[in-house]
């Protein structure tokens, strides 16, 4: 961890291209492998890619709505203020797999006519308001943590709110809230999982189609169990290396 | 700058009341700063100084009286508001630097938000600033690896990048070192002799004597004295400041 520390723009580089190799390159290994994994090395390598985008659009949302509710908790208004504690309260206080059942089945209900979500779609919202409600608060502490002496000397240079916000108080606020959105982040590869519920043909949907049909369950799952292993490191390394980057500054 | 010519009046402050709560802080303070002036405010600790520097650049709303800067009413309208924050530079007591921003960006930061300065002219200025202070071969580090006197010079080079028509300083030696103090006044005399219009609160009643064309002395929200240097510690009206003389005098 040390090399991330101190080089951390490669480790970004690295982490990330090392992602798209072992996506595209899955199958080949998988492919060579003896049955029940062999033959379905295909199908391994749909799932795991269709996990890596739940993961990459339901976290990057995820971070806006965070950012967003954050905002919000700490707004002078008092109804907006009320709305962001109600969205965390509510998302938090409920089952994940829940909230994905919620979406898919009344996203159809309240969509006018001809405007058709897929279950993929439904599983990226509910993921992504899941995620969202878990970001706020860590976004939240982020804010607060920035000294308001500096927010008072960007208005005294004359920024305006915006731009006090975006060039001090965001980056300082990232940089806090990080090692917890990065959390959160890799328990959204394993909580990405539960799309299986709306028939979702991610990861683990994958290991149990192909362990019913083999009736192979133990080599099936391990396959399962190291393909999402090695995603959450490469997530893993990825936060780190982008906290490493921020953290400019901090220490001498 | 000791000047006879008749100057013109670049601050002036009427009837401005600011109370927090039921404390009032402020009490009818009028008082009219002349262009080039160079005045020390001084007082004892909650007698109201601070709270009068920031309202004139508004980090502090006055409740009512008059406040004009520069020919420029200072309300809640924001065009007016940021008019005013392009002349007016602060200096704070705890220096405020962006912790996450080398000491260059620190600099260029307004400049190029507020002004629209290309980065690099920003940056030529930001380097001439930094010779000036004393400061030209910390371009590169952040404001956590200099010492208090070094990032409290950095603070006035930020704020001069904005080519202000009035700088305000609130105790800007207070949180130094006594080995730093020197170092600071010495740049905030040079600027005292540039022709800038500066009000500084301070307890250092040498840097006073010596540099200031004008002392205000604030007890309990309001002026009580507002005379020379020569007159003010040599033969003060009011026996409060005779109190608080003696008490710097003695050290607290
Ligand atoms: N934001 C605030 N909220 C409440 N009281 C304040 C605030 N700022 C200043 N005060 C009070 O106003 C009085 C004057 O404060 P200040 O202007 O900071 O004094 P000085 O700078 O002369 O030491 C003090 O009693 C202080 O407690
Ligand atoms: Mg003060």
């Amino acid at each position: 961890m040390n090399w991330t520390r101190h080089n951390p723009g490669w480790t970004m580089f690295a982490a990330m291209i090392g992602l798209l190799v072992f996506l595209w390159g899955l199958a080949v290994p998988l492919s060579s492998a003896p049955a029940p994994i062999g033959p379905a090395a295909g199908q391994f390598v749909e799932g795991a890619r269709i996990t890596v985008w739940l993961t990459l659009i339901a976290g990057s949302a995820g971070v806006v709505i965070g950012i967003i509710a954050g905002l919000g908790k700490l707004s002078r208004f008092r109804p907006l203020r009320w709305l962001c504690d109600m969205y965390v309260w509510l998302i938090r206080g409920t089952p994940l797999l829940l909230q994905i059942l919620f979406v898919w089945l009344v996203a159809p209900t309240i969509l006018p006519e001809g405007f058709d979500l897929s279950d993929f779609a439904c599983a990226a919202i509910a993921l992504s308001l899941n995620v969202g409600a878990y970001n706020t608060e860590c976004v939240r502490a982020g804010i607060l943590a920035v000294p308001y002496g500096q927010i008072e000397a960007a208005h005294a240079l004359g920024l305006t709110t915006l731009q006090t916000f975006i060039d001090v108080i965001l980056p300082q606020s990232m940089r806090v809230a990080l090692p917890a959105l990065a959390n959160n982040l890799a328990s959204l590869v394993k909580d990405s999982s539960l799309a299986y519920a709306i028939s979702v043909v991610e990861l683990t949907m994958v290991g149990y189609r192909v362990q019913a049909e083999s009736y192979q369950p133990v080599p099936v799952f391990i396959t399962v169990a190291a393909i999402y292993l090695i995603l959450t490191t490469a997530f893993t390394t990825l936060t780190a290396a982008l906290e490493a980057q921020l953290a400019v500054g901090q220490r001498r | 700058m000791k000047d006879d010519n008749p100057a013109r009046p670049i601050i002036q402050a009427r009837q401005v009341n600011k109370r927090f709560g039921a404390f009032q802080a402020l009490k009818n303070v009028s008082a009219t700063f002349y262009e080039g002036q160079v005045t020390a405010i001084v007082g004892p600790s909650g007698s109201g100084k601070s709270t009068f520097l920031r309202t004139l650049n508004r980090l502090e709303a006055h409740d009512s009286g008059e406040i004009v800067i520069d020919g420029i009413e200072l309300n809640s309208n924001l065009k007016n508001l940021d008019a005013i924050r392009r002349e007016v530079g602060m200096v704070f007591q705890s220096f405020n630097l962006f912790s996450h921003l080398s000491i260059l960006r620190n600099i260029t930061l307004a400049p190029m938000r507020v002004r629209k300065m290309d980065r690099a002219d920003a940056e030529v200025k930001a380097r001439q600033l930094l010779e000036r202070v004393g400061l030209q071969s910390q371009a590169d580090k952040y404001p956590l690896q200099l010492s208090g006197g070094q990032q409290q010079r950095v603070a006035i080079a930020r704020a001069l990048a904005m080519d202000p028509k009035i700088l305000l300083f609130d105790e800007p030696t207070s949180a130094l070192d006594p080995e730093m103090v020197n170092e600071v006044l010495s740049v905030m005399r040079e600027l005292a002799y540039s022709g800038i219009t500066m009000l500084v609160v301070t307890h250092e009643m040498g840097f006073a004597r010596e540099v200031a064309d004008r002392i205000i002395f604030f007890d309990h929200g309001v002026i009580l004295e507002d005379t020379t240097p020569d007159v003010f510690f040599s033969n003060p009206a009011h026996e409060r400041a005779q109190v608080f003389l003696s008490q710097v005098r003695h050290g607290f």
